[in-house]
């Protein structure tokens, strides 16, 4: 798999993180495109639903909570409707059991070819380098996914997979592996990627997808695309394989609405995706097309142990994204310092507790211990989500489970019982805050009403590594008062 | 009424002229606040790095030491949010403490909102009398500490100002993103904290405005701390700070933009007047 979404472990952020810093071409697009799918999303939902945008987010939250909470039953559901239709249904525990279930299922079929749509949870599993060590050459039909992966790229973000390339970048990768003309003009590059692919949809021997949404009444999946990639990946191959996480899991259509009203307006301000599709079942008699042989491989990988979690409101997720675009920290670090196919704020609470659960034990923070600390806590990812995932609280929940295993550095935590220590003893507190006075005052720069440090000793080393730090000289606030309130006191009594 | 003002151990120890002006304002509005001795801090630290238990000793402190007022006030959006939001949370359902905890976050309010929603200013009725004062007021412009968002009170903070003629308010581009901030991880990612802080001084500068209100301690000592160590010139105040200046009750400090780059940067301490 690709290093940049899966890292060897334990990850280490920080180096991705500066370097993302650093990278201006990144800082420029990923800055622009989440600050402006930022703004159009609140743009979009205050013209369609204004005051009622919070009360639809509630009844997206509770019905995939609910949903959720009866996840057993569904299944049962799903998995016996999904047969009736025809389909076939498989249960992976584990992402190399679902490579397994595929490979079997191509195998059966001698299968040299693959058309796949943009699916998070085959990254997840590995699937397409699953598929290419079995020799079945396999092609990413969304846009973006198809760019990186003639780029030997990884996706950076949940919905907009290549934000972190332009269409320079496209044009160039266009000339060199499909032997193009160069040209940066976006209909032209998408014309010549829609030649590249046509012929390889009729030709291919099998096609995969993911699912936005399982409808557990009718057996049927619900995939949401922007550019019919999906579609056709269904419709021309004689086998068809949908990869989908048992979260993704509602009762019915009678509860697809709010979702969608939320997913494509959250994602891209897009009122709806362009194309909603619907399949039920393999291709029926006097049918012209859709695959002969219909596979649904329902994925844990994980999703079960996090149910059984704390966490489990994580699972209400429905890969909208739009908290990495609201989210400050992924619009300066991008997608790969994340080191996982789930970037920004869901993927910093996401990816340790998936690879917690599948790995068992404390692995999952061990192995991610930045992640949970990599956020200033601003909030805006909640105050985004249309699932009403309280984020924050989950990363703080992590970091307090990163201290209690000693995985949080040691001198950190000194620091902060001592902090505890001398906040319960007012005196040596403000003595503390003194002493800090002092420093300043004896070793700054001073200016005005402040003295200024340019390097400060201990925790504040990493304080001014690039501000300084400027402590007030001044009368302290409590000696000003005391004698601003005798004052005042006098004047009342006088009075 | 008694009202009690929660200082904030980073507000004594970085912006004590923050905490008079909100102590003149406070008595400008007829409240005459007082200040608990014995408070430290609210425990802001422990809870966001991973010390809930910590945490929780310091919000048992605070439930006592303010039990005895009717309100409590704080120039922090911040440290307010953590007693509004997190105290609660600590303590078991239906322990004492849980119950002391949700009694301190209902009397607790950041101070434009405490102006606001509880004494019920008409921020017009603060306009300086003496406009020709006025005339020499700076160009603002807002910077809300985001934890006020949980609040419901981002981005309040401009309007308030803007209506009690605070000299000129102009709007902040991208106000809502975080300056980057964050407590402690400001030193844990400095580069990623910096770069957001740059990103903020960056519009502040496209306003034209020279002084930055930034409705809480940190995030006002993060960005003048980065403009101090890239010579940008700024004067970070707080929104008390604003008020007390626009009506004379704290000596209005070098604000000029054509005034000297240290001028601006390194303004005198405000002296009470009166």
């Amino acid at each position: 798999m690709n290093e940049l979404i899966a890292p060897p472990l334990p990850f280490d952020m920080k180096p991705r993180a500066r370097e993302a810093v650093r990278d201006l071409k990144l800082q420029q697009f990923v800055g622009s495109a989440t600050h402006l799918k930022d703004i159009h999303r609140g743009g979009i939902f205050d013209r369609d639903f204004g005051h009622d945008y919070d009360a639809l987010r509630t009844v997206a939250r509770d019905t995939k909570q609910h949903a959720l909470d009866h996840l057993d039953e569904l299944l049962e559901q799903f998995i016996a409707n999904a047969r009736a239709s025809g389909a076939t249904v498989h249960a992976a525990t584990t992402g190399a059991e679902a490579c397994e279930i595929a490979l079997r299922i191509a195998r059966a079929h001698g299968a040299l070819s693959c058309v796949k749509s943009k699916s998070m949870v085959t990254e997840e599993i590995g699937l397409l380098p699953a598929f290419e060590a079995a020799g079945i050459k396999t092609l990413e039909t969304d846009l973006g996914e198809f760019i990186l992966q003639i780029d030997g790229d990884a996706p950076s973000h949940i919905v907009t997979p290549m934000i972190h390339k332009d269409r320079v970048a496209t044009a160039q990768s266009f000339v060199r592996e499909l032997g193009a003309r160069y040209t940066e003009d976006p209909t032209e590059l998408t014309m010549i990627a829609r030649e590249h692919m046509r012929g390889l949809y009729r030709a291919a021997d099998i096609g995969v997808s993911g699912a936005n949404f399982l409808l557990a009444d009718e057996g049927a999946a619900v995939i949401c695309t922007n550019e019919g990639n999906f579609d056709l990946s269904v419709g021309g191959p004689p086998v068809h394989i949908v990869f989908v996480g048992i979260e993704k899991l509602i009762r019915g259509a009678r509860d697809l609405a709010p979702f969608l009203k939320l997913l494509a307006r959250s994602g891209t301000a897009q009122p709806l995706t362009v194309y909603t599709s619907f399949v039920r079942g393999p291709r029926r008699a006097g049918e012209h097309g859709g695959p002969k042989e219909l596979h649904f491989v329902l994925v844990d990988a994980g999703r079960v142990g996090v149910l059984a979690s704390e966490k489990r409101d994580l699972l209400r997720c429905i890969r909208c994204g739009a908290c990495l675009n609201a989210c400050p920290v992924y619009r300066k670090v991008g997608g790969h310092s994340y080191g996982s196919m789930y970037a920004g704020p869901i993927g910093a609470v996401l990816t340790p507790e998936l690879e917690r659960a599948q790995a068992g034990g404390g692995a999952g923070l061990a192995n991610y211990a930045d992640l949970p600390r990599a956020s200033s806590l601003c909030g805006a990812c909640y105050e985004v989500c249309p699932v009403k995932i309280d984020i924050p609280k989950f990363l703080l929940h992590d970091r307090a489970r990163l201290r209690e295993r000693g995985l949080s550095p040691k001198s950190e935590g000194a620091m902060l019982r001592l902090w505890r220590w001398l906040a319960e003893r007012p005196m040596l507190f403000r003595l503390a805050i003194g002493a800090a006075r002092l420093h300043a005052r004896l070793l700054g720069q001073k200016d005005g009403s402040r003295a200024w440090l340019r390097a400060a000793p201990g925790p504040g080393a990493g304080w001014t590594q690039s501000r300084d730090l400027g402590m007030p000289t001044g009368e302290r606030f409590r000696d000003w008062f005391a004698t601003h309130a005798a004052k005042r006191d006098t004047k009342r009594g006088a009075r | 009424m008694r009202v009690a003002l929660f200082t904030t151990c980073l507000a004594e120890a970085l912006a004590p002229r923050a905490l008079k002006a909100a102590v003149l304002v406070l008595e400008h509005c007829g409240v005459a606040p007082e200040v608990p001795l014995a408070q430290t801090c609210c425990g802001q630290p422990l809870l966001s790095n991973g010390l809930p238990n910590d945490g929780a000793k310091l919000a048992q402190r605070m439930c006592e030491i303010f039990a005895p007022y009717d309100a409590v006030v704080t120039p922090s959006g911040s440290c307010c949010s953590v007693v509004r939001e997190k105290y609660a949370g600590l303590f078991a359902e239906g322990s004492r403490e849980r119950a002391n905890a949700n009694v301190l976050a209902a009397k607790t309010f950041e101070f434009i909102e405490f102006l606001e929603t509880q004494l019920k200013i008409d921020p017009t009725t603060l306009k300086p009398k003496d406009c020709s004062a006025n005339a020499r007021c700076a160009t603002l412009t807002c910077h809300d500490a985001c934890h006020l968002r949980g609040l419901h009170r981002h981005g309040c903070t401009a309007p308030f100002l803007r209506s009690a003629g605070c000299g000129t308010v102009r709007d902040l581009p991208d106000m809502s993103q975080c300056c980057g901030f964050g407590g402690m991880f400001s030193t844990q990612f400095p580069e990623v904290s910096s770069a957001l802080g740059d990103e903020k001084l960056a519009h502040f500068t496209s306003t034209g405005a020279a002084v930055l209100v930034a409705s809480d301690t940190g995030c006002a000592a993060h960005l003048a701390g980065l403009a101090h160590r890239k010579g940008v010139a700024i004067r970070v105040i707080s929104p008390a700070e604003a008020i007390a200046e626009s009506l004379g009750l704290l000596a209005r400090e070098v604000t000029s933009a054509n005034a000297s780059t240290e001028a601006a940067m390194h303004p005198k301490n405000g002296t009470e007047v009166g």
